[in-house]
């Protein structure tokens, strides 16, 4: 017993999180993202989720040391201790693929809820051979199949408050991280997330030039279209029923709009997900709008008309100017977009000004928005 | 002058200016003189205008008519064929049936490999074809019982456990299906009466009329059974006609409104009783066209509160008939202090 005592108090490291001891290493830095931050504390890191879930109250704190290193006691509060490079992981959203995959690892992901979904040549090819396990529905993981992969980390997201689904895979004793790549508003700030795994694959600097990478395209690409004078207006969305749903003015979507210099005519708007106006407003507001993108999950002029007369009387609709990322899938049929988008920022903005300004980029084809069919 | 034609008169008039009402009401506001310019003569000072009148809300009043006057019919012959002042519309199960239909095709087309959510299965003649073979194979079911049974109180239940079977099975399709595809589905149970074009509305209307073209025949059968089941026997009605007869308006009336508007709450249930609050009688000669004025009167208020008059955003339908219907049912009965059923 005293041996089990002398070992705990061997090694405690008293530490003072807001002490000027905290030279960040420039690659560790959070630019765009506002969910996450990093603090290195000697050669580990204490990765903090602050904002899990919209308005969350409350922060996540993951202390992430290396394997070789020595086990330690601090007074660091933390929600975790995990060991990295980690081997096995589960990952819970298609948008966490393209991350694993440009960073190289995706040889450790163990699992996958319906992997039916993911889209991802290299993930295809995995779990084709049967290296990535099919865990069933995000929100009820199968955990006995779960616990039986013995993954170091389960990644998953959570919409509002905790994700029910994973509740039984902590009492199991498997750390499960939050990933909230989706909460951020800032296209930047999403791909910025791909910093969250390079900490748990011990890939900082990859991870690092990989988003700096996107980030100097993503801004040499809005400065190309920063100086030209025509600003067209944009219109997104469709109705459902008699309720049209579009991206609300702070999100990610209306953000990458106003950076490939158009007029997103719901710019002004509040929120940072989706609206649902009504369809005379929307109309009276949009009729003339030059550009209509990502109208639902339409592919074609004739599956929209066949669906609603009125879309007819829209001006993007008669001149044939409406393009949508819902025709480009993956292997499975799952949508690339979806998948592939937030990681890919600057894919997007560039598709959106090859569209919006034709003769900025030079030969230059569209990866997600492609022209709707006749 | 005889008192029908002035009362007849008034209910047109009343109806009329509920239209009117209806249709000036709505997100973009719209000058009184543009309205009647573009109801009147086709045109506006501004063809958006116009479009929006013409186009959008009138199909919308006149769905909202056809729904309110249809559900108050199918309310009305369900109280009496019961006998029960819990019936509505939806006891024979209807709504769950075309509820299933359309969740196979929202949530199923995935699970069941029928191509991963190709937008052909999502377009509207899909949903309303979902919805219609869901409700005829609950009819036929219900028909084929009722040839078997003696007693009309067992559809009731029959009805009712098709609203379990189907539920679980749309419980289970939810349970497997994509947020999307969930919340297409939520949406749909909503109803809407803001979707239809001028020729779904028309489609709709030739059914509404097939449905009360066929409650004529039910006025004498049904003023009988008020008094009951041997009653009505010992005056010669045939009641194994009148129950294939009442279950087949009901369907036709009800099936064919839930495939275009989506399933529409509580009107069926409340109109029948409102109406018998206020005019105090249980004649069905009287019943049918108070009921059908009634249906269409308030189904035009409730539509023009859901639509949040002047804000971009607008309310479910079923959200504004059930908040506003439920508490007018309560006064009135407390007032009347009886169900006058």
């Amino acid at each position: 017993m005293s041996l089990i005592l002398l070992s705990c108090r061997q090694n405690t490291k008293k530490v003072d999180l807001n002490g000027s001891e905290f030279q960040l290493d420039e690659d560790l830095k959070v630019e765009y993202a506002k969910g996450f931050e990093v603090k290195k504390i000697d050669s580990h890191y204490l990765l903090i989720i602050k904002e899990p879930w919209p308005d969350a109250d409350k922060t996540y704190r993951y202390l992430l040391k290396h394997k070789e290193e020595e086990d330690f006691n601090t007074n660091i509060e933390y929600d975790y201790k995990i060991n990295i490079p980690i081997e096995r992981i589960v990952v819970t959203s298609t948008t966490h693929i393209p991350s694993l995959d440009t960073l190289g690892v995706l040889n450790h992901l163990v699992g996958f809820p319906n992997t039916a979904y993911i889209s991802t040549k290299r993930a295809r090819q995995l779990i084709n051979k049967g290296k990535v396990r099919d865990l069933g529905q995000n929100q009820s993981l199968n955990t006995e199949l779960l616990i039986e992969l013995n993954p170091e980390v389960v990644v998953t997201f959570a919409v509002k408050g905790q994700n029910k689904g994973v509740e039984r895979v902590k009492e199991a004793g498997v750390p499960v991280l939050y990933n909230a790549d989706w909460v951020e508003s800032h296209p930047l700030g999403k791909a910025e997330w791909i910093k969250f795994f390079g900490l748990l694959f011990d890939k900082t600097e990859t991870a690092d030039d990989i988003f700096k990478g996107i980030k100097h395209e993503y801004e040499k690409t809005k400065a190309l279209a920063s100086s030209l004078n025509k600003k067209p207006d944009v219109i997104s969305g469709a109705l459902w029923k008699d309720q049209w749903y579009l991206p609300a003015g702070e999100s990610w979507q209306a953000q990458i709009i106003k950076d490939a210099h158009a007029n997103y005519l719901y710019a002004n708007t509040e929120g940072t997900g989706s609206l649902s106006l009504s369809f005379e407003s929307v109309l009276n507001t949009a009729q003339n709008a030059e550009f209509w993108i990502a109208p639902a999950q339409y592919t074609s002029y004739g599956e929209m008309l066949e669906q609603q007369q009125h879309y007819r009387k829209f001006k993007a609709f008669q001149n044939k100017t409406i393009f949508s990322f819902s025709s480009v899938k993956g292997e499975n049929g799952g949508v690339l977009y979806y998948e592939l988008a937030p990681n890919r920022p600057d894919l997007v903005l560039k598709d959106l000004i090859n569209i919006f300004h034709p003769k900025v980029l030079n030969h230059y084809e569209n990866h997600f928005f492609k022209p709707i069919k006749q | 002058m005889r008192k029908e034609p002035k009362i007849i008169l008034t209910i047109f008039l009343v109806l009329f200016v509920a239209v009117l009402f209806n249709v000036s009401l709505g997100s973009v506001s719209i000058p009184f003189k543009d309205i009647l310019s573009s109801l009147f003569s086709g045109k506006s000072s501004q063809a958006t205008w116009t479009y929006i009148i013409l186009e959008y809300r009138l199909p919308k009043a006149i769905t909202s008519i056809i729904v309110g006057s249809g559900l108050g019919i199918s309310g009305l012959l369900m109280q009496t064929f019961f006998r029960n002042p819990l019936a509505g519309p939806y006891v024979l199960g209807l709504s769950s049936g075309a509820g299933l239909g359309v969740a196979l095709l929202l949530m199923g087309s995935s699970l069941l490999g029928l191509g991963l959510s190709s937008a052909i299965w999502f377009s509207k003649t899909a949903i309303i074809a979902a919805s219609s073979l869901g409700s005829i194979l609950v009819m036929l079911a219900i028909l084929i019982t009722s040839s078997k049974i003696k007693d009309s109180m067992a559809l009731l239940i029959i009805g009712l456990m098709f609203a379990s079977l189907t539920g679980a099975v749309v419980n289970v399709l939810s349970y497997f299906s994509t947020s999307d595809e969930l919340q297409q589905f939520v949406f749909w149970s909503l109803g809407s009466l803001g979707d239809l074009s001028w020729v779904e509305v028309c489609i709709l209307a030739v059914f509404w009329g097939i449905g009360l073209a066929l409650c004529l025949f039910l006025i004498k059968p049904l003023d009988a059974l008020l008094i009951g089941e041997s009653y009505a026997k010992s005056l010669g009605v045939n009641i194994k006609f009148l129950r294939y007869l009442t279950v087949i308006a009901t369907c036709i009336l009800t099936g064919s409104i839930t495939a275009f508007a989506g399933p529409i709450a509580f009107v069926g249930l409340a109109i029948p009783h409102l109406m018998r609050l206020v005019i105090k009688t249980n004649q069905h000669l009287v019943m049918i066209p108070a009921v059908c004025f009634g249906g269409a009167f308030i189904m035009l208020i409730c539509d023009s509160i859901s639509q949040l008059p002047g804000s971009d955003y607008t309310l479910p339908i079923n959200a504004v008939t059930s908040f506003l219907g439920a508490p007018v049912v309560i006064w009135l009965i407390m007032k009347s202090r009886q169900l006058n059923f």
